[in-house]
Order: structure tokens, then C-alpha cells, then sequence
């Protein structure tokens, strides 16, 4: 029977980014995953890397072999949650959605 | 503006909320969920002593008496932002801003992906969103699953979606591959398994315990049953792995293989379990965000499920006016959450009345309750929890509660 392959599995799935590209990435730059995120947009979804960013961080030491580091490489930043425009404006009000 | 803005209306924040209030604080919870209760609501299970704990319940004997001591609860609020004044802080959120002299982060925490290939598929969920629905909203989300992974959280949510009526198929675990780690390996996954103290909520997982004080996991693994141990009649298969979710528009099984007990696929065993719904169960991690924005520092504890905010026993960060509680500080049961809650409302009160020395005995005896607690939890979600709290609390570089003593006595 044929070996599945895993490389086409999704990790972030709000901009669909293969855990083969992921691979690829790291072992062609032997970067970092923040260069991972910055090269394959892989985090940087509507989700904000809510549901991938332990998944890229994991990928990433393991290739390069690194201990998992106190401080996270993918930071967070504000908005830490999706946010309308009337929101961010204060109007806190507006029925867009 | 209120003295102490809490978010999240869980076991940890309402508990503090309560501490807060008897103490004559002003306190506002606001929470992201359409219902405060937090992690409770999802909670249903058999205590050992025959009594059921009922999580819905808990949450609204809580959130009650913090109403009825003048607490504002919020739901349907999420922050998105928060940043420092001089009075204290400004949070925002998706409902305005919110203004407080102290802040507690009772967020909770978050469940760790695996992702099996095959999981965007509409119909797979992780299993804390079938818990959800099952308990919360009255929504079956099928009549038959399939879970992957092997933990306590999938094992207690596993029954709780049989009693809705569920066919819960078999629990099996994820292939072994870089994204899964550990929950890939039968031995491992047994072997954490079978640490689990003799309080555990099942027997089956009593008599794991107990051989697990006789057996070496790495023998056990050999032993145990190809088609599974039965636990509240419902499969576990720790030597079958998923290696992919099929479904050509929404998920309708799982292709499975039976496995070595070092993760080796045989592939001559494939075949495809069918079920209306999947289930990712890869345990659950602290969720540290805003923490994360507002500069705190963190360390890598793998005891306490993650990276952790750096905190004290009084429940106090690094950084001035901030403090913490429940699993966001390490992911342990809900009455651990509630003690620690008690902490955190009792050292803020302190803090704010800035009389750390009247509030000292009530202080140290809820953190000894806490770790009373700890030592009695009925799950215990990773063996060497105590141990990491002790060691991390005593390298602890936070003592703001010392700065306090000394600002008070130069005034």
C-alpha cells in the first residue's frame, strides 16, 4: 500500500500554508520561525497565528534541533483578537458584521 | 473606573472576584463567552465518592455571589488591546474601554493543535468544542465520532459526550510524526497514562495507575490489547494511529493503522473508520497573550503545559498592578483555579489598601489552600506539577510584595 505523504497537510490554515513549505523554508535558510512567517505568511492569518503558532514553533526546533526558549520568536501583537474598524474607532457600536 | 478589572469569568476570576469584593473593592469581570463559568460549563463528571461535579452549576453558584456582592459581570467582550496609565490601566475590547487601578488576566488556557492531516475538513473539531456543544449549547454534534489523542482532558470529555448520546467510537492517537510528538508514541502516551494517581475519575485509568507502580511502561505497551482497553465502554487504542481524515466535503472517517508500540506503522492494517464527526484532543496549554503584550516575562515549563507568565505564590507578575490566576499561571483542575482566585483577590486587595501586613495570615492561608488543593486534585494533568510550582516559585524574582513593605514603611 502506497505511504501517505504528509508534507501537503495544512498547519495555518487561515492562509493555507503545507507543512512542506514550512520544511522547505527551514531547511533552505536554516532561519528561524519568525523568517519562517515572514517568508510563507504562515501566522499572519485572520486568526493572527491563534491556532498554528505552537505547530510552526515546534517544526522549527525540531529541524534545528534548538531547546524551546523561554520567550516566544513569534510575538504577539495588538489587536490580539479581529477587530472591526468601528470598534478600533471607539464607536463600539457598528452592526457591519 | 474600578479598582480591579478582572477578565475572564472562570473559576479563577470569579473566585478572586469574590475575594476582591468582600473586601470592599469595586470589581468588573468581563469575558469573551456568552456565559460566565469559563471551563466549569464544560464540566460533568463522576467524583470518586459517587457524587456528580457539575460544572454548569458551579459556575452559576459563583457568578451569583459575586452579583450579590456588587460584582459587574460582562460576557460577550473580547480585549484586544491594553496598555498602562498612570492611574493604572486602559484595556480595550470589542464592547469600549475599561479603566482599573489593578488588572488580573484569569484567561484560562487554550488547546494545542495536532494537526492530522485531513483537519480543515469541515466536521472535525478539537474536543473541547464538541464538549462545548454537547454541554453548553445542547447541540449533539453527530451520532457517532472518532477521537485522536490520548489524555485525560480526551478520556473525561469522551464519557461526557457518551452521556449525550454520542457513539464515541474509539479513542486512538495521532501518527507519529514532527507536529505530534509524544501524543504519537503508544509508550509514552501509556506512560503518562499510568501516572495518573489512584484518584483518577475511572477505574480503568485506577488500575493503570496501580500497574503502572509494578510495570514498566515500555513493557505494559508490549501487553496491551491490540483492539483496545474498554474504558466507559468505549475503546481506547493506544497501538492504532490516524493517519489521515477522509471526506470529500466534510468529514466522513478516519483512516487508521495499527501501530508498533514505538510508533512504526504497519501499513498492510489500513482501513477506514467511518463517523459524522473527529475529534483532535491534544491537551491544553495556557493562554498567555495579553500577558504577552503587556511585556510580562514568561518561562518554558512543561509541567504546567507551556510557556507561563513569570508569577509569585501571592499570584503577582513582574510587572507592577498585574496579577494572575487559574490555568493561564499552569493547567491544573478548576478548584486549584478557584483557590489560586482566592489568592489573587485577597494579595489585590492588600495591594490596593496597601496594608500587606493586617492581609498577611488570610493571604498565606489561601495559598496553603492551594496547595492543599493541588495535592488532593482528583486529575492531575501532568505528574510533576507540585514539584515545578515549588521550583518556579522559589527562583521567583517577583517580590513585589517586600517593594510594598518598604514603600510603606518610608511614608
Amino acid at each position: 500500500m502506497a505511504v501517505i505523504s504528509d508534507d501537503d497537510k495544512i498547519i495555518c490554515r487561515c492562509e493555507e500554508v503545507s507543512l512542506g513549505t514550512i520544511k522547505d523554508i527551514v531547511h533552505h535558510f536554516h532561519c528561524s520561525s519568525r523568517e519562517v512567517k515572514l517568508r510563507t505568511r504562515a501566522g499572519m492569518g485572520y486568526c493572527g497565528g491563534r491556532i498554528c503558532r505552537t505547530i510552526i514553533e515546534k517544526v522549527v526546533q525540531d529541524i534545528n534541533n534548538e531547546k524551546v526558549s523561554n520567550e516566544s520568536q513569534l510575538s504577539y501583537r495588538p489587536p490580539i483578537r479581529p477587530v472591526t474598524f468601528g470598534q478600533l474607532g471607539g464607536s463600539g457600536n457598528d452592526d457591519e458584521s | 473606573m474600578s479598582d480591579l478589572l478582572i477578565i475572564g469569568a472562570g473559576p479563577a476570576g470569579l473566585s478572586a472576584a469574590i475575594a476582591a469584593a468582600e473586601k470592599g473593592l469595586s470589581v468588573t469581570v468581563i469575558d469573551e463567552f456568552p456565559k460566565a463559568g469559563g471551563r466549569l460549563l464544560g464540566q460533568l463528571h463522576q467524583e470518586p465518592n459517587g457524587e456528580w461535579w457539575n460544572g454548569i452549576q458551579k459556575g452559576e453558584q459563583l457568578s451569583q455571589r459575586a452579583r450579590q456582592l456588587g460584582v459587574t459581570i460582562q460576557c460577550e467582550v473580547s480585549v484586544y488591546d491594553i496598555s498602562q496609565s498612570k492611574n493604572g490601566w486602559d484595556v480595550y475590547t470589542t464592547k469600549g474601554e475599561y479603566k482599573a487601578e489593578k488588572l488580573l488576566l484569569a484567561t484560562g488556557a487554550t488547546e494545542s493543535p495536532i494537526p492530522v492531516k485531513g483537519w480543515t475538513l469541515p466536521g472535525v473539531m478539537t474536543i473541547g468544542a464538541a464538549q462545548i456543544m454537547g454541554n453548553v449549547h445542547r447541540v449533539k454534534p453527530g451520532n457517532s465520532c472518532i477521537i485522536i489523542g490520548a489524555n485525560v482532558l480526551s478520556m473525561a470529555i469522551a464519557n461526557e459526550l457518551k452521556l449525550c448520546g454520542v457513539n464515541v467510537k474509539e479513542i486512538i492517537i495521532p501518527k507519529a510524526d514532527i507536529t505530534s510528538n509524544e501524543a504519537g508514541n503508544p509508550e509514552q502516551v501509556l506512560s503518562s497514562l499510568m501516572r495518573l494517581t489512584h484518584l483518577a475519575p475511572t477505574p480503568i485509568l485506577r488500575q493503570l495507575g496501580k500497574i503502572g507502580k509494578l510495570v514498566h511502561p515500555k513493557i505494559a505497551i508490549k501487553l496491551f490489547p491490540r483492539k483496545g482497553i474498554r474504558m466507559f465502554d468505549i475503546p481506547l487504542r493506544l497501538k492504532n494511529a490516524a493517519l489521515e481524515i477522509v471526506g470529500d466535503r466534510f468529514a466522513t472517517g478516519v483512516r487508521t493503522a495499527n501501530i508498533k508500540a514505538n510508533g512504526e506503522i504497519d501499513h498492510t492494517s489500513e482501513k477506514v473508520v467511518d463517523a459524522d464527526f473527529v475529534c483532535i484532543a491534544g491537551g491544553l496549554t495556557p493562554l498567555s497573550e495579553l500577558a504577552s503584550i503587556i511585556g510580562c516575562s514568561f518561562k518554558y515549563i512543561p509541567e504546567l503545559g507551556g510557556h507561563v507568565p513569570v508569577h509569585n505564590e501571592q499570584m503577582q507578575t513582574n510587572i507592577p498592578g498585574l496579577y494572575v490566576a487559574g490555568n493561564i499561571t499552569g493547567i491544573e483542575s478548576a478548584k486549584v483555579a478557584m483557590a489560586q482566585g482566592r489568592v489573587a483577590g485577597l494579595a489585590i486587595a492588600a495591594d490596593i489598601m496597601n496594608d500587606w501586613e493586617q492581609m498577611e495570615t488570610s493571604i498565606n492561608k489561601a495559598i496553603e489552600n492551594v496547595n492543599i488543593t493541588r495535592d488532593k486534585a482528583l486529575i492531575q494533568f501532568h505528574p510533576g506539577i507540585s514539584d515545578a510550582r515549588k521550583k518556579f516559585y522559589q527562583k521567583s524574582e517577583v517580590d513585589l510584595t517586600q517593594i510594598s513593605k518598604i514603600k510603606k514603611r518610608e511614608a
